[in-house]
């Protein structure tokens, strides 16, 4: 970084180290004597032309030679003189960029020097000086940048950088700076649509060409392996932000009907279509719109919501996601449905359509346009019944007493494809997508160093982008093919290169959790109802022992009410805020490390059984005063209620902050947390009894 | 990498080497004179991790540091265009009668910070300094596009300036001295499509400018605790790029490059190391390798080289060797507030 001195010589050069700095400590003297008295004659610029050739760092020097050049140049009137003056400059800093080419101040003198705009630039000296340095250091970020420079400053048309990126790519394939130069240009030339640059398909099977010869030239060479994922990434992902999921599902039937004996009478103890909605009681009735990317925008007038219930009332769409970036791939409204008055049977019918839209946007700025259309309806009734949580959940849950699927239960009730997108557009897009795709597989898998870790990744990765599109379509045969392939190239990578081992992992969690999920049959083996007394029979996953790191495809997880994480390797379990519906979640005997891990839960308005025992928490604390947003103290006005209330009871508010925030944020009936360091800390338990007075058991005990 | 069994924390040695270093620079770094205050930094801040401080005389230093600071003339002539911040050198320090003088003692960002943190690793109260005219001029550096020049004069302007500016404010705990949302604008636009920043927009990922772009973000407060914990989104810049770009610059020889393809750096096994440890995703590294290879580039003259099989140590690689193996927890080394680059003791 700044200052970076170079590598000493040798220490029998230690003689002339000394002898050429005490000729800098004189020069350094003298030319500081002049810039101090102004003097700006051909002898003092000859000295400063000296010291800088040996020690371009003196940026002191540079600044008197502007000074100088400016106030000389007030003196002079014939171009030529004026261009002599210039070339003394250019001259300096060659020399300069000579001794240290990565001298920061040579480089800004030059650059200065030419937006002075005095006399017509001679480019071909400028790409000629930056031909001499890229041949010594082809990797010079600072001849790279001076470069882009140079060219933005003369208008070249970025096609003829684009050339010459592929002329320093032919001499060497390893060269990354003119690759990455490659990419910037490309991304451009693309988005303003230039002349033989409107087809990104075209274009990218050129690349894909070019990059591929690279990459079988020289399959150890890392460079090509990144710009081939470049490729990949813009190749694999649709170009417009779509809708993938969505709960309640198109012709969802919801009801509440939480007393066994309702529900026994109906003869359909179990479907995914029509579902016992415990939220209703809460008098909440949660919508969630599940996109493939990050969106924003979603608003009333964005999408539209029509129901016999809402009258008049705007509906506001919410970003379920720990930060506040606006951007989400999960959306929420929560419709109210408590204040209403309801006779038993009735029935209430809601329509939610989004049209085109220019308000919904990716990060990357595409708008959605893949209109849908759908409904659901729901009946609140008993919603009097049953007024309080402790008297839903009588007695503690269990984790092991869950009923296999019944079998008149048919795959066909998940709506996995719940929206039929049949965009003429994205089928044909996909079409190139896949070829593109499986050409590339092809040649990979032919690539005959099957031990290079990039090799490897590279074809984990393609596999993942087909397994991606084939999801659009029905071809979830292939897709578990592609799923299953690249799940063993994981655990070849995790063998092969175990430095990135945790990387590896939850890779391999992602590729494993849509394998399970992909298609009906592997995923009922999963599946099974809850029946609790008193309770409703519950959608129960069972995703246990499978060596998960993080959680992946929640998408296909919307509708389940009761989660079974144990015995995972977890240390983070974003993406669960997206299950509005859960009630109860078992995250038992992982890896998670800290309550700010566990935010997403403080979204779930159905929360009330939590088993967290034998996790990390509070194993390893976290330094407050480093963190300057979440401290509690000096952010979270919300909190501060919580905090006074903690402070009462004695609560050591500095060292239990993460817990007062999560436990303040969740209503929980019963709570597991032995097996943590926590647990054995003084007070923790008379903080949550504290913050969740609703709690009736923790750790398998009564509280009351 | 050597047999692992001898590779042994020299810590001893480290301290000599800094120690030399603190009292007197070799003639190799005359071509340094103008950062002198870093070359000072290196080494104080090496020494206070070594847990070593009371080799140096704190006092002394104090009052050395403070000679190159440069105030205004008169208290509220702070206005002019003028940089008062501190000299990196006595060769940059010019006290003139004019302030229209452009010769007038030239402050810099980098040395302005250096001086801070060298008074904060000694435990100078930095409430003492009068920050007013410090801050407000400071303000003044910033360009349109948010992002700093480090001298008044005019220089190159990249990330390394914003994060200085960045931990000036978070040192004299006042925020008045920077626009932080233009800031953070400049930042993000530095981010590239692989998720690392370059150290101006459009530019080549790079270890030290991503560093300072993490780093600059987190001390303005717009990096979240255990940000790893929630990849999917972070505030603005993209975590899961960002995190995999950090991931795969660690080699098989167990350090960090800096930017793809080039040879592993000590000093980047702190710059990569020390942005994975802001976001909370420290552990995703190899600790066993990482600190093989910094173990292995130690000299035998104390200190640490640049690369491996490298002869001889330089002063700023032995620094960010130590900062390294602190990030690692190593027996004998303070912890460090990463993101300021101080001991956390000294925050």
């Amino acid at each position: 970084m700044h200052g970076r001195p170079r590598r000493p010589d040798k220490p029998e050069d230690a003689a002339a180290a000394e002898a050429k700095a005490a000729k800098l400590r004189d020069l350094q003297t003298q030319v500081l004597r002049n810039h101090h008295s102004h003097t700006y004659s051909k002898e003092a610029l000859g000295l400063s032309f000296k010291l800088l050739e040996l020690n371009p760092e003196a940026y002191t020097a540079w600044n008197y030679r502007k000074l100088a050049f400016q106030h000389n140049l007030g003196e002079l009137s014939e171009l030529e003189a004026i261009k002599s003056s210039i070339d003394d400059e250019l001259r300096v800093v060659e020399l300069a960029l000579r001794q240290n080419p990565k001298s920061y101040g040579a480089w800004y003198h030059r650059k200065w020097l030419l937006n002075q705009k005095l006399a017509p630039v001679d480019f071909k000296r400028e790409f000629g000086l930056l031909d001499k340095l890229l041949k010594v250091d082809a990797r010079n970020f600072h001849g790279w940048n001076y470069r882009r420079f140079l060219a933005k400053f003369m208008g070249v048309p970025e096609e003829e950088e684009l050339k010459y990126t592929m002329d320093k790519i032919s001499d060497n394939f390893s060269n990354y700076s003119a690759w990455h130069n490659r990419s910037i240009l490309l991304s451009n030339l693309l988005t303003q649509q230039k002349k033989g640059f409107e087809s990104k398909q075209k274009i990218f099977s050129e690349e894909f060409e070019l990059v591929t010869q690279a990459l079988f030239t020289d399959p150890s060479d890392q460079s090509g392996w990144f710009y081939h994922l470049w490729l990949l990434a813009q190749t694999s992902s649709p170009e417009n932000p779509q809708l993938i999921a969505l709960w309640p599902s198109n012709g969802a039937k919801l009801s509440l009907s939480s007393v066994r004996e309702a529900n026994d009478k109906q003869n359909t103890p179990f479907s995914f279509s029509s579902i016992c909605c415990y939220s209703l009681k809460e008098g909440i009735l949660p919508i969630v719109l599940f996109f493939n990317e990050p969106v924003k925008g979603l608003t009333p007038s964005s999408v539209s919501l029509n129901s016999d219930l809402v009258v008049g009332k705007d509906i506001q769409w919410r970003p379920l996601s720990v930060t506040n970036s606006g951007h989400s791939n999960c959306w929420v409204t929560y419709l109210e449905v408590s204040n209403l008055e309801y006779c038993s049977s009735q029935q209430f019918s809601v329509e939610i359509s989004i049209p085109n839209t220019d308000d919904i946007v990716s990060r990357s700025g595409s708008i959605y346009n893949c209109p849908v259309n759908f409904t659901f309806t729901f009946e609140p009734n008993n919603i009097d019944s049953i007024t309080k949580d402790t008297d839903l959940i009588h007695d503690p849950i269990s984790w092991d007493c869950s009923e296999p699927l019944p079998s008149h239960v048919k795959p066909s009730c998940i709506h996995f494809d719940q929206l039929k997108i049949t965009n003429a557009l994205i089928q044909e897009e996909s079409k190139w997508h896949l070829e593109r795709l499986s050409d590339e597989l092809d040649l990979f898998r032919e690539l005959p160093d099957d031990n290079s870790k990039f090799a490897k990744l590279t074809l984990a990765r393609l596999l993942l982008a087909c397994a991606a599109i084939k999801s659009r379509g029905s071809s979830l045969i292939e897709r578990r093919g592609y799923c299953e392939e690249a799940l063993g190239l994981f655990n070849d990578l995790i063998c092969l290169d175990p430095s990135h081992k945790r990387y590896y992992e939850d890779e391999r969690s992602l590729v494993l959790m849509d394998q399970l999920t992909c298609n009906m049959e592997s995923f009922m083996k999963y599946c099974s109802v809850q029946v609790l007394p008193n309770l409703a029979p519950l959608n129960h996953v069972q995703l246990c022992r499978l060596s998960l790191t993080r959680i992946g495809f929640v998408e296909r997880l919307l509708w389940v009410q009761m989660l079974d994480l144990s015995h995972n390797n977890l240390r983070s379990i974003e993406g669960l805020e997206a299950l509005q519906h859960l009630i109860c979640l078992n995250v038992s005997n992982n890896q998670i490390s800290s309550f700010t891990a566990l935010k997403p839960l403080t979204e779930m308005l159905s929360l009330k059984v939590l088993d967290l025992s034998f996790n990390k928490i509070g194993a390893h604390p976290i330094n407050t005063t480093r963190y300057v947003c979440p401290s509690p103290f000096s952010h979270k006005v919300e909190a501060c209620e919580a905090f006074e209330e903690c402070q009462k009871k004695h609560i050591n508010v500095e060292e239990f902050w993460d817990a007062i925030l999560f436990f303040k944020h969740v209503n929980l009936v019963q709570l597991g947390f032995e097996g943590n360091a926590i647990a054995n800390k003084e007070n923790f338990r008379t903080l949550v009894v504290t913050l969740n007075p609703s709690i009736k058991w923790l750790d398998g005990a009564c509280v009351h | 990498m050597g047999e692992p069994e001898r590779l042994e924390f020299a810590r001893e040695r480290h301290v000599l080497f800094l120690e030399a270093m603190a009292s007197e620079l070799p003639g190799n770094y005359a071509p340094q004179e103008v950062n002198h205050l870093t070359l000072a930094y290196f080494a104080v801040a090496g020494l206070s991790l070594l847990r070593e401080l009371d080799r140096v005389n704190k006092d002394q230093i104090a009052k050395w540091i403070l000679s190159f600071q440069v105030h205004p003339e008169m208290d509220n002539e702070f206005d002019n265009g003028h940089f008062y911040g501190f000299c990196g050198s006595r060769t940059t320090q010019f006290p003139s009668t004019s302030v229209k003088d452009p010769c007038y003692s030239v402050s810099h960002l980098a040395s302005t910070y250096s001086a801070l943190a060298i008074l904060k690793i000694i435990g100078y109260d930095v409430a003492n300094i009068d920050s007013k005219a410090l801050l407000s001029s400071m303000k003044k550096l910033q360009q349109p596009d948010g992002s700093f020049m480090p001298t008044h004069i005019g220089a190159e302007t990249d990330l390394r300036f914003v994060y200085c500016a960045a931990a000036i404010c978070s040192m004299l705990k006042d925020w008045t001295g920077m626009d932080k949302e233009k800031a953070k604008q400049y930042i993000l636009n530095c981010q590239s499509y692989d998720g690392g920043f370059g150290l101006v927009p459009g530019s080549e990922s790079h270890g030290g400018g991503t560093f300072c772009a993490v780093a600059a973000l987190c001390l303005m407060g717009f990096i979240q605790v255990d940000l790893a914990s929630n990849l999917q989104e972070s505030t603005s810049i993209d975590i899961c790029l960002l995190l995999e770009w950090c991931v795969q610059r660690q080699e098989e020889d167990g350090g960090f490059q800096g930017r793809r393809n080039k040879l592993s750096d000590t000093c980047y096994a702190f710059w990569i190391g020390g942005v994975l440890k802001i976001i909370g995703a420290y552990h995703f590294i190899d600790h066993g390798a990482l600190r093989g290879f910094l173990l292995s580039c130690q000299s035998p003259y104390g200190g640490f080289t640049k690369l491996l099989y490298d002869q001889y140590p330089d002063i700023y690689h032995s620094y960010y060797g130590l900062a390294a193996l602190s990030l690692l927890e190593e027996d004998g080394l303070e912890p460090l507030c990463v993101e300021l680059g101080i001991l956390s003791a000294a925050l």
